[in-house]
């Protein structure tokens, strides 16, 4: 464990009293790095990837290969004035950007950065906290909708909750299924029960569907729909502007890698693999899977909310349904 | 939030600064739930008054701000409006002028249809088929600029012909380039836009236009050629060079957005066979025939009509024995569109509306005149 | 034109030939206007679009409504053009006959003042509603009212 690890390090120089600190602040350290380092880092290899499918350079002139045009995205965000407008609700406006910021926070600190060692908090149920802290997000994007007193935003709200509310839906179904499948709710777990074979092998049909779902949870394009920018401007974040703006980005990068990572652990077999340290094996596999998440924004067109919704009520959710009580069946008998 | 009674019937303004309005244009919407259940376009945010100003200028003075009527296609209108003058004044083009003018009309009406393509991805939420849109017509740009001098706004047609001839190396650099955008229009975009689920899923069977609606609302162009109605003046009533050209008029049948964007995306491709034709036949000799910069044309009524990539735009001139028009009139197929607009949308969702206007083309500039 | 003759022959000595200087265009001239919608709805029959309409101001006496109506299937033009008296500018709509011509009606009667009687939404439509004057008329003067106009109703 990585507190462990560092406790162990410490106590070699200092009391133990002051190691726990010290070891307490490291790690909080470290989930705040990760909070806002990892969002500037997939921002630059968004934009990077985006440039190159639209035949574009991207940023070049800050820094190399333009690695610190985030960074000094982040300083003109943190430069700028706080506009708020006069009509807004102003405990929910301040309170929603923060509060989406948290969740992410959060995950990072649940979730195992690469093998099991690297968890900041272990937790025994890991993967339904991760689920809850996705789950809580349609709540902040209505409370955001509804705050800022803005049709646009409103509609955007609404838009947002449907959206995630029903693939939310199909999601729980589909992590039971992997836990049906492994016995457990610990990522730990679930990685080492497919030391032998992948999860995607035994369940296709729910590596789609979760891509899927995955996909409209992060409310990234092509599934953007709450903050179409050709429709509704921002939908749910109009109002937002400066810093508060640049909270949302922290927390849809850190729920991109997260939902990215959450494919590796449930279905790509985790940090297994030959040869290699098992965390490079996590991370190649979650490289590859941010890419092709990223890639896919930028291929596809946004469908319509109905459709959307359709597809989630329709398609998805008894699919995943039906998975779970084949998965249910094949694990009893 | 204005919810009137227990209906909850929510009053949006869509513009005039938004991003899918292609321009200043506004919608006053009435919504209930996602459904558009009432339509108000309200034009004239960037209203000129071009008719006033052709009042007021000579003949020659005018032609740049016919320019600035469609800036997407500006070329289409400059010709437009050099022809009702000739017309008017009784003055033949030499044979050269008129394929350059034939030539120059086509590459413009590619441009915009490319510029089209883009910009109904980009209403759809898909930047790459936007930002592709532009790296074709860019090549076209540069094509033009060096032909005229400018990008959007060129400036080339003169009363008698055009300004200035091709470049030498005009035709070397033209083939490649239609190659090159035929290439990437056939193969490249069909992933992205025509052949992919999603972007059907967002066009197919949305705002559909009737032959009936077409005829109520007086559509033209692209627009009805996309609910099977094969209209088309260059076929029709072939003016420049059209008539020694071999090209089909593009039908389509659905009627839908889909359909329109088809429309768009066959007629670049018979567009870049006009061109190669127009190229190989290109006649030598002048380009111009010498018209006096000033000059009076007695009184008399001059229409013209031509077709233009958003569709059938005319020109009435009455003059009075002056060297400035009486009173010039410009149907510009736009506006058309945009009163059809209040009918065509409702029952749609919010998020058709922008599939909706991309898929008709309007151009602001022109519809505000 | 074959089509022009019925039209004719359903409202005898109603229209007037005017020499046209455009090739497949015939223009006729109605002398009373009250006649407008009846003419308009006749010609309907063989010119189902209505492709313009021209106000041409002539002071001091006329405005000359210029109605261009055309075909999707044919080339023939029809002008229909109706001199009206400028102070008193009023005329039929014939929004009901043709919906195009609502907002052609709008713009004429935006720009030159023109009212359209049973118009279904007569309102300036280029131009702001409280904007002074009709700018396409001949007699139109850029007067200190119109180069103070501001669009707000606000002191500065």
């Amino acid at each position: 464990m990585m507190y462990s690890i560092i406790y162990n390090y410490l106590t070699g120089y200092f009391s133990p009293l002051v190691s726990e600190a010290g070891a307490i602040l490291l790690m909080f350290i470290i989930g705040f790095g990760i909070t806002l380092n990892a969002p500037i880092l997939l921002g630059w290899v968004d934009r990077k990837l985006s440039a190159r499918i639209q035949s574009r350079y991207g940023p070049v002139y800050t820094g190399k290969f333009g690695l610190l045009q985030n960074i000094a995205d982040v300083m003109k965000l943190l430069g700028k004035r706080f506009i708020t407008n006069s009509v807004v609700d102003r405990l929910v406006y301040n309170a929603v950007p923060i509060a989406l910021a948290t969740v992410a926070f959060l995950m990072v600190f649940i979730i195992p950065w690469g093998n099991n060692d690297l968890t900041i908090i272990p937790l025994p149920y890991n993967l339904l906290f991760i689920y809850v802290f996705l789950a809580v997000s349609p709540l902040f994007v209505l409370l955001a909708g509804w705050g800022q007193n803005n049709k646009y935003s409103m509609l955007g709200g609404f838009r947002g909750a449907a959206q995630i509310t029903t693939y939310e839906l199909s999601l729980l179904i589909m992590l039971i299924s992997v836990a049906v499948l492994s016995g457990s709710y610990n990522i730990s777990t679930i990685v080492s029960a497919q030391s032998s074979v992948w999860y995607v092998l035994y369940l296709p049909i729910t590596f789609a569907v979760f891509w899927m779902a995955s996909l409209a949870i992060t409310e990234r394009a092509p599934f953007d729909i709450p903050e179409a920018t050709q429709e509704l401007q921002a939908g749910w974040k109009i109002e937002y502007s400066g810093i508060r703006y640049g909270l949302f980005f922290i927390a849809e990068y850190v729920r991109l890698l997260v939902v990215s990572m959450l494919i590796v652990y449930l279905f790509l077999g985790g940090w297994n693999g030959p040869l290699l340290p098992n965390y490079l094996w996590f991370w190649i596999k979650a490289v590859v899977v941010t890419f092709v998440m990223m890639t896919l924004r930028w291929v596809f067109n946004r469908p319509r909310i109905d459709q959307l919704i359709k597809l989630g009520f329709n398609i998805m959710l008894p699919l995943s349904v039906i998975n779970l009580l084949i998965i249910g069946g094949l694990v009893v008998f | 939030m204005e919810a009137t009674g227990s209906t909850n019937r929510i009053t949006i303004n869509i513009g005039p600064v938004h991003p899918s309005t292609h321009g200043v244009l506004k919608f006053v919407v009435d919504i209930e739930g996602d459904t558009m259940v009432k339509v108000e376009p309200e034009i004239g945010f960037v209203h000129r008054g071009v008719e006033k100003m052709a009042e007021g200028r000579n003949y020659n003075s005018y032609t740049p701000v016919i320019d600035k009527l469609d800036y997407i296609a500006a070329l289409n209108w400059e010709v437009l409006y050099a022809s009702v003058v000739e017309k008017a004044l009784g003055v033949s083009l030499p044979p050269r002028a008129v394929y350059i003018r034939t030539l120059m009309c086509e590459m413009q009406r590619i441009m915009s249809h490319l510029l089209f393509v883009g910009h109904v991805g980009e209403d759809l939420g898909n930047t790459t088929l936007f930002m592709w849109g532009f790296r074709e017509r860019e090549l076209l740009m540069d094509l033009m600029e060096s032909v005229s001098g400018g990008r959007l706004a060129p400036m080339y047609v003169s009363m008698g012909g055009v300004y200035y001839d091709l470049p030498k190396d005009f035709e070397s650099r033209l083939l490649p380039v239609l190659h090159t955008i035929e290439h990437r229009v056939l193969n490249e975009y069909k992933a992205l836009s025509y052949e992919n689920d999603l972007f059907i899923a967002r066009t197919k069977g949305v705002g559909v236009i009737s032959r009936e609606f077409a005829y109520k609302y007086g559509l033209t162009g692209p627009n009805i050629r996309g609910s099977g109605i094969a209209r088309d003046l260059r076929k029709d009533e072939p003016y420049l060079a059209y008539d020694k050209l071999d090209f089909d008029v593009v039908t389509e049948k659905g009627g839908d957005a889909y359909a329109r964007f088809m429309i768009r995306i066959n007629e670049i491709l018979e567009s870049i066979k006009m061109m190669r034709q127009l190229v190989k036949d290109m006649p030598a000799g002048e380009v111009k025939t010498k018209v006096p910069w000033f000059f009076k044309i007695p009184p008399k009524y001059t229409f013209v009509r031509q077709e233009t990539p958003r569709g059938e735009a005319a020109m009435y001139m009455v003059t009075n024995d002056d060297t400035k028009p009486y009173r010039l009139k410009i149907r510009s197929p736009s506006f058309y569109v945009m009163q059809a607009l209040r009918e065509l949308m409702v029952g749609h969702k919010v998020a058709d509306l922008v599939a909706i206007l991309g898929s008709l083309d309007p151009v602001p500039g022109e519809i505000d005149r | 034109m074959e089509s022009l003759d019925r039209i004719k022959g359903r409202f005898p000595s109603m229209l007037k030939d005017v020499p046209s200087t455009n090739d497949n265009e015939a223009v006729v001239e109605l002398a009373d206007k009250t006649q407008l919608r009846k003419i308009v709805a006749e010609a309907k029959k063989y010119f189902d679009l209505l492709f313009m309409l021209m106000v041409v101001d002539r002071p001091p006496k006329t405005f000359e409504m210029n109605y261009v109506l055309s075909s999707y299937s044919k080339k023939d033009l029809l002008t229909i053009r109706v001199n009206i008296d400028r102070d008193e500018a009023e005329i039929d709509s014939i929004a009901g006959i043709f919906t195009s011509a609502e907002w052609e009606e709008r713009e004429a009667y935006d720009l030159f003042g023109i009212d359209f009687r049973h118009h279904p939404d007569q309102r300036r439509i280029l131009l702001p509603e409280d904007w002074p004057g009709h700018p396409l008329r001949k007699d139109f003067e850029v007067t200190e009212e119109v180069k103070n106009w501001t669009g707000l109703d606000m002191k500065f």
